[in-house]
């Protein structure tokens, strides 16, 4: 059963990566690891990871909670080192960062308004005052928040606090967009405005992104490529390729054929890895 | 009900005074020593419209407004720094641990010694006491910002300056406010305590000498202008608590 996973797993793996290929490397990983030691003992996140993320796709990671996801991202966004293996940046465009990201939890600064929060990056990479109000303005009126560019956070619900986080990353115009379960902690009707919300913005400008959820449906409905992640510690366990033409309607996406047949071949890797974290849980 | 809290709360504090007025007439309130609210009017008017108060209060006010400011910016400053660097925090918790419990007034007749009888030992008492405020409650608030802000400033390339300017400071105010305001209570008790002891002017030294002449009604003038200055500077910090905090949520 396992070896027929695998090799399902790899054969996914292979295609995915045949047709994607054209676009160009923008990230290429190699066997990288990562281990935490704290009081408790040694944790091994991470283990040998090795892929390449091509630019221009939309790739979603899944995984079962705790395998390292989240850590593998921060690796992506240079917020964490490696403990070995190596990370390659091939995407250069030159005045843009490489990358930037939408954390999982609130993490607009609460001290500056929603376009202060919006021009943040741009702010730090000296763009003059003017030309960093125009660029925050259009972000604001591509996710909607116009009519609240000078409310402070505290003044916003959640789903209008991600959608800030959204904007300040994508303002920012960098090469390599990270996201981090970004809708995570929103309502069930909040989440599917706001991933469609994502997928006009993204299919209108085609960056490279990295995103993270432990939702199946999320990354059928956003991705390009599926990364199944392990339990820890996290290895790539498949790559699926999401063959479902875009631009895509997150509500109608679901009822098609091949939208299932996708979700049982990752439900049937992910299963196994969540029966083994959840068999970890009890253990320690 | 709302309106009804506000009537009371309006007429309470007039109804005391009243009170104490109808005792003190009625014998019941020794005059010699509580005095009443129509004799401490009649001497305060006088002393306000002549200047003389007045006067006395701008002293105890400058001396307040300057170690208020020798106390408040030393201590934001250094609270910053301890509370970004861990090494810097290392090397002088330790100090501030040990000095920050003894009472500032016990190391008055020390200060004294080095400053001598004039302003710079009034300035420097209530400096010392918002010193240790302002600094344990800045550093509190720098260590409280959470760490997923830190991230994004890295994420977003913050410089080393940018850093501090967009996080480190914003995160640490409603904080470094607390310590303000903490540290404006003490102000006012050092300051009365300092006067009270070796002082030409100020309303501590007011006090002191209208209890010199057995002066009841001169001592309660005094008292009259602490309770407004308290006021008003309590009104002041929260006027700019308000301007420089303007994202601060009502429900915090």
């Amino acid at each position: 059963m396992e070896v027929a996973a695998r090799l399902i797993g790899e054969h996914a793996q292979a295609r995915g990566k045949a047709k994607v290929q054209p676009n160009g490397e923008a990230i290429v990983l190699t066997g990288i690891s990562k281990t935490f030691t704290g009081r408790s003992g040694t944790v091994v996140a991470l283990e040998d990871v090795n892929l390449t993320i091509y630019e221009g796709e939309f790739l979603c990671i899944v995984g079962p909670s705790g395998c390292g996801k989240t850590t593998l991202l921060r690796i992506l966004a240079g917020l964490e080192k490696p403990t070995s293996g190596r990370v390659e940046i091939r995407v250069r465009e030159p005045g843009k960062p490489v990358n930037s990201m939408v954390f999982q939890e609130q993490s607009i600064f609460p001290w500056y308004t929603v376009k202060e929060n919006v021009a943040y990056g741009l702010a730090m990479r000296g763009v003059p005052r003017a030309r960093r109000e125009e660029i925050a303005e259009h972000y604001l009126k591509i996710t909607g928040l116009s009519k609240f560019a000078n409310a402070y956070p505290h003044q916003l619900s959640g789903g209008m606090k991600q959608r800030v986080s959204v904007a300040r990353a994508f303002a920012n115009d960098p090469s390599i967009l990270l996201m981090d379960e970004p809708f995570g902690s929103l309502d069930e009707q909040t989440r599917v405005i706001l991933q469609q919300e994502l997928l006009r913005i993204w299919e209108g400008t085609r960056k490279t992104a990295v995103f993270i959820t432990h939702s199946i449906d999320e990354a059928l409905g956003l991705g390009d490529r599926v990364l199944v992640m392990t339990a820890r510690p996290g290895r790539v366990k498949a790559i699926l390729e999401v063959d479902l033409p875009r631009p895509r309607d997150l509500t109608l996406i679901r009822s098609r054929p091949r939208f299932l047949e996708l979700f049982d071949t990752i439900w049937f890797y992910l299963r196994e890895e969540v029966m083994k974290a959840k068999a970890g849980e009890i253990q320690s | 009900m709302r309106a009804e809290a506000k009537i009371i709360s309006f007429f309470s504090p007039l109804l005391l005074l009243v009170l104490w007025e109808v005792l003190a007439r009625a014998g019941l309130v020794d005059i010699r020593i509580f005095s009443c609210p129509s004799r401490i009017i009649e001497t305060f008017l006088p002393v306000l419209f002549s200047g003389e108060l007045l006067y006395h209060t701008w002293v105890s006010v400058r001396r307040i407004i300057l170690g208020f400011l020798a106390g408040a910016i030393p201590g934001v400053l250094l609270g910053l720094s301890m509370g970004l660097f861990p090494l810097v925090r290392a090397a002088l918790e330790p100090m501030v641990a040990i000095t920050f419990p003894i009472p500032k007034l016990a190391v008055m007749p020390m200060i004294i010694l080095v400053f001598g009888l004039g302003e710079a030992s009034k300035v420097f008492t209530v400096a010392i006491g918002v010193f240790y405020l302002v600094l344990v409650n800045t550093v509190a608030g720098v260590l409280s910002i959470d760490r997923i802000y830190l991230d994004v400033a890295k994420n977003f390339g913050a410089s080393r300056w940018n850093f501090y300017r967009t996080v480190a400071l914003p995160g640490a105010l409603p904080m470094i406010f607390a310590g303000l305001k903490l540290g404006m209570g003490t102000a006012l008790i050092l300051i009365v305590a300092a006067e009270l002891t070796a002082a030409q002017a100020g309303l501590g030294d007011w006090i002191w000498r209208a209890y010199d002449m057995f002066d009841i009604e001169r001592m309660f003038t005094s008292l009259i202008m602490l309770t407004v200055l308290g006021y008003l500077f309590a009104n002041a910090l929260d006027l700019l608590e308000r301007w420089v905090i303007p994202w601060k949520s009502p429900h915090a």
